[in-house]
């Protein structure tokens, strides 16, 4: 085992990453970033969405070149380096969706693809090496369970099994508790800290503040592709946390609320839960938008796709303009007048092999003017799309043209201006300026504005806490899947909405 | 299961308020594909002895050389037309049919039955009821596997392809039962009665089941263009998320395109046995079924293209026994032709979009 590699012992740099730059485009991702790890550390890296977290670590893997940086491992450095050879050199990456084959046994997943394991297969002594290493690390694993059988936290305890024994340095965990029961959450941060006490450098990547603070040494904290921030767990808090992630010039809200009278209650949801929602109890007014603040993951596509009929609800009700809507399917909701911008636009609010003017019509095929009665009604339609094009300034040569070949914003400008041209009563929604540039975000902020004075209520849910306190009248934060907070905007407390986003209840 | 089932997409669109196939792209490189796979079967040929292009003559004589066997051709083209046109709408809506061979069966012996008990009727209530029957069977069949499927979240491949082979053991047992023409010494029915007989088209040696398939093609090339049904079916073929956020029903969906399929391989059994045999016989139908997925991929999921594909497939396997008979290249060549045809274009298709 006396393996003569320099700089074993606690405290000795593992990873230096220097001056990492990674341009996508236009979009610079990561943006002259250093990294360090030393042995027998955590670093908890933070960041939201887009924050340039995966980029860097995928740069550090072996899965993209950077521009310009460097990389180096025990004093060795990484040049143009493969995910293979970053595995050899002791890097592991244990990804949220695990790489594991389910009809196997844990032994035999261990065995796969790794050449210690010999061309001949060693059943015998591999299920020993995985017992004994099990046993070192509290792992509690069987090498004989069939994987397909263990629930996902042991699945993941596989998953580091196999950088263990692959004598992987490095490991890297990217959002590790997200498919994770509190319990095994808990589980999972125990073997994290022996695996730190056998000097092991670990890169925790989450959103989840409490347990970031829980767990980690320091933090390094991403936005917009450059280090906010660094600091050192012990004397950090949650609202320091917060107040680096989420930037410094949010404090005073810009002064475009609604100024007339609010009118009646529009959507009302009472004691309302769904699977991975607790319960939840709020109604929005005519001529209001509530902005939905909080991490990622917290609840939010929950919320929507339960208030939308795309997830069953398991308790509550929710009344659309009286109409009790709580078991309705889509179709009913939006005839009903329920709009809804979904954050994932890839493969839900667009079909990207299809056109313009095929998208323009995907939620309203059957109504005037795009269809009636059995048929589709294709001249009307295509002047219907023509004259949205226009009005939306959807960049595209013609109705014909195929979405996927157009930019994001106007991918998302079509969203927007079907949903908004049906004149909904209630608009969900989500991540709806999310990637746009200023020019395009700010288009979709002021349609959202026009749709609320003329009478409609918005709940508008964002990651991005600006957005949010620029068009909301009230902000709610979201946080383990309820409510933390919600308070009319005029008397939103930066420093409170930090604490909420960080999971502390009102 | 949905993302995988478009391999092939035409480059179908919808313009200026008429459907139009775009020939240049992906239908060039289909020809190219044919063109390819023509010179290997002729390399094969000249392999195995013989003047390739002999051969060739010999099939395009075999196939459309006199009426006769261009009704012949058309003929044989029918079943695999018919029930590839509902293979191709499954395949639009990413749901997986393979079960064409147990629906046309099935659908076989629906018609035989109906036709059977209704053995006094006039000629056309005959022939309409017993192709009705035909279809209807079909889409029963074709019921089975989807209530399997949606109702026990069963996968769609392993419903319709098992379902196959109890289709085809149940029409046995019919034939050995009561459908069986007894001390025939052979698994078959009766004669139909007479009026039940699909008419011979005038001048040539083929019933009308082509023209019913030719339109059954183009109703449902509208069916998928010009309705609101049909631009569900495409949605959901795309990306059931999308299908789901756009408030279509997705297992109305999948029963709808399902039984379409079911129907039209149900009649293509039933013209099967009321216009070429005139009874049910045992295995009259084996192929069909995997043949009409591969003229569904040929003609790239497109109901109207998919007539070219079951032509081409149907006139290389009639002109095949001539070139048999006259030049001694045994006819199974022509299988491997067309193995070699849903290679090459599979490969200059695939991973386009």
């Amino acid at each position: 085992m006396a393996d003569p590699r320099q700089g074993d012992a606690k405290g000795d740099a593992l990873l230096e990453m220097r001056g990492i730059v990674r341009r996508f485009g236009d979009l610079c991702a990561n943006d002259n970033i250093d990294l360090d790890v030393r042995r027998g550390e955590i670093l908890g890296l933070l960041g939201e969405n887009g924050s340039g977290k995966s980029t860097l670590m995928k740069v550090l893997f072996g899965m993209l070149a950077p521009d310009s940086g460097a990389i180096a491992l025990r004093g060795q450095p990484l040049v143009n380096h493969t995910p293979a050879e970053a595995m050899a050199a002791g890097i592991a990456m244990i990804h949220q969706h695990f790489m594991l084959i389910e009809a196997m046994t844990v032994a035999e997943n261990v065995m796969l693809g790794w050449p210690a394991a010999g061309r001949i297969l060693r059943k015998g002594e591999i299920s020993a090496r995985v017992r004994e290493a099990s046993q070192r690390f509290g792992l509690d694993l069987d090498p004989d369970a069939q994987v397909a059988k263990l629930p996902l936290g042991r699945r993941q305890r596989v998953e580091i099994l196999k950088a263990i024994l692959r004598n992987a340095d490095l490991l890297i965990l990217d959002e590790p508790t997200s498919n994770l029961a509190p319990a095994e959450v808990g589980d999972l941060l125990t073997i994290l800290r022996r695996l730190r006490d056998e000097n092991k450098g670990i890169v925790f990547i989450s959103h989840k503040l409490p347990e970031v603070l829980d767990v980690c040494d320091n933090v390094v904290v991403l936005r917009a592709g450059r280090v906010a921030g660094r600091a050192p767990v012990a004397g950090a808090s949650r609202g320091q946390l917060a107040e680096m992630m989420i930037g410094r010039d949010v404090s005073k809200p810009r002064d475009a609320g609604s100024t007339k009278p609010l009118g009646a209650a529009r959507l009302a949801v009472r004691d309302f839960s769904a699977p991975g929602l607790g319960s939840l109890s709020f109604e929005i007014r005519s001529g209001e938008i509530l902005g939905v603040a909080g991490v990622d993951g917290n609840g939010q596509l929950e919320l929507v796709e339960a208030l939308t009929g795309l997830l069953p609800s398991r308790s509550g009700v929710v009344t659309l303009d009286g109409h009790d809507i709580t078991r309705s399917t889509v179709a009913a909701r939006m005839k009903l007048g329920l709009a809804y911008m979904p954050a994932d636009r890839g493969h839900t609010a667009l079909v990207k092999g299809m056109s313009v003017f095929e998208n323009l019509m995907l939620r309203d095929c059957r109504r005037s003017p795009y269809g009636r009665g059995p048929l589709l009604t294709r001249a009307p339609g295509a002047a219907k799309a023509r004259a949205l094009m226009a009005d939306y300034d959807i960049r595209a040569r013609d109705p014909d043209f195929k979405v996927a070949r157009l930019s994001g914003g106007n991918q998302q400008k079509i969203v927007v201006a079907r949903e908004l041209d049906r004149r909904p009563g209630v608009l969900i929604a989500h991540q709806a300026a999310w990637g746009l540039d200023p020019g395009a975000t700010r288009f979709v902020l002021d349609r959202m504005v026009a749709l609320r004075d003329e009478g409609a209520a918005v709940i508008y849910i964002s990651s991005e806490l600006e957005e949010v306190l620029t068009i909301s009248d009230r902000i709610a934060v979201m946080a383990g899947g309820g409510f933390a907070g919600i308070v009319p905007r005029a008397e939103a407390d930066m420093r409170q909405i930090g604490l909420w986003m960080a999971g502390r209840a009102a | 299961m949905s993302e995988a089932a478009p391999a092939l997409r035409f480059s179908t669109m919808l313009q200026g308020g008429r459907i139009r196939l775009k020939f240049r792209g992906p239908a060039m490189r289909i020809l190219v594909a044919l063109l390819l796979s023509v010179i290997c079967a002729a390399v094969l040929i000249a392999l195995s002895g013989h003047n390739p292009f002999l051969a060739f003559v010999a099939i395009a004589q075999g196939a459309v050389g006199s009426e006769h066997q261009i009704g012949a051709s058309l003929n044989r083209c029918t079943p695999y037309l018919l029930a590839g046109v509902g293979v191709a709408i499954c395949f639009r809506a990413g749901v997986i049919n393979i079960g064409a061979e147990g629906q046309i069966a099935i659908g076989g012996a629906g018609a035989a039955s109906v036709a059977l008990a209704l053995s006094d009727a006039p000629p056309l209530v005959a022939i309409v009821a017993a192709l009705l029957g035909g279809a209807l069977a079909g889409a029963a069949w074709a019921g089975v596997a989807t209530a399997i499927h949606l109702g026990r979240r069963v996968h769609e491949v392993l419903a319709t392809l098992l379902l196959n082979f109890v289709a085809l053991l149940l029409v046995q047992q019919l034939l050995a039962g009561p459908l069986g023409q007894f001390g025939a010494g052979f698994l078959q029915s009766p004669l139909m009665p007479r009026a039940a007989w699909l008419p011979r088209l005038p001048g040539f040696d083929a019933h009308p089941g082509f023209i019913i398939a030719v339109v059954a093609a183009a109703v449902l090339s509208f069916v998928l263009w010009r309705t609101p049904f049909g631009f569900a079916l495409r949605v959901a073929g795309s990306s059931r998320l999308a299908a789901a956020y756009a408030g279509f029903s997705l297992p109305r969906l999948t029963w709808g395109a399902m039984l379409t399929a079911g129907a039209l391989a149900g009649l293509a059994g039933g013209v099967e046995v009321l216009g070429v045999h005139r009874r049910l016989i045992e295995g009259f139908s084996l192929g069909f079924g995997f043949k009409a997925v591969t003229v569904a991929l040929l003609g790239a999921i497109e109901p109207l293209a998919v007539v070219p594909a079951a032509l081409f497939v149907g006139l290389l396997e009639s002109g095949s026994l001539a070139m048999q008979r006259q030049i001694g290249v045994p006819s199974a060549l022509v299988t491997v032709i067309e193995g070699l045809t849903m290679l090459f274009v599979l490969a200059a298709t695939a991973g386009r979009k």
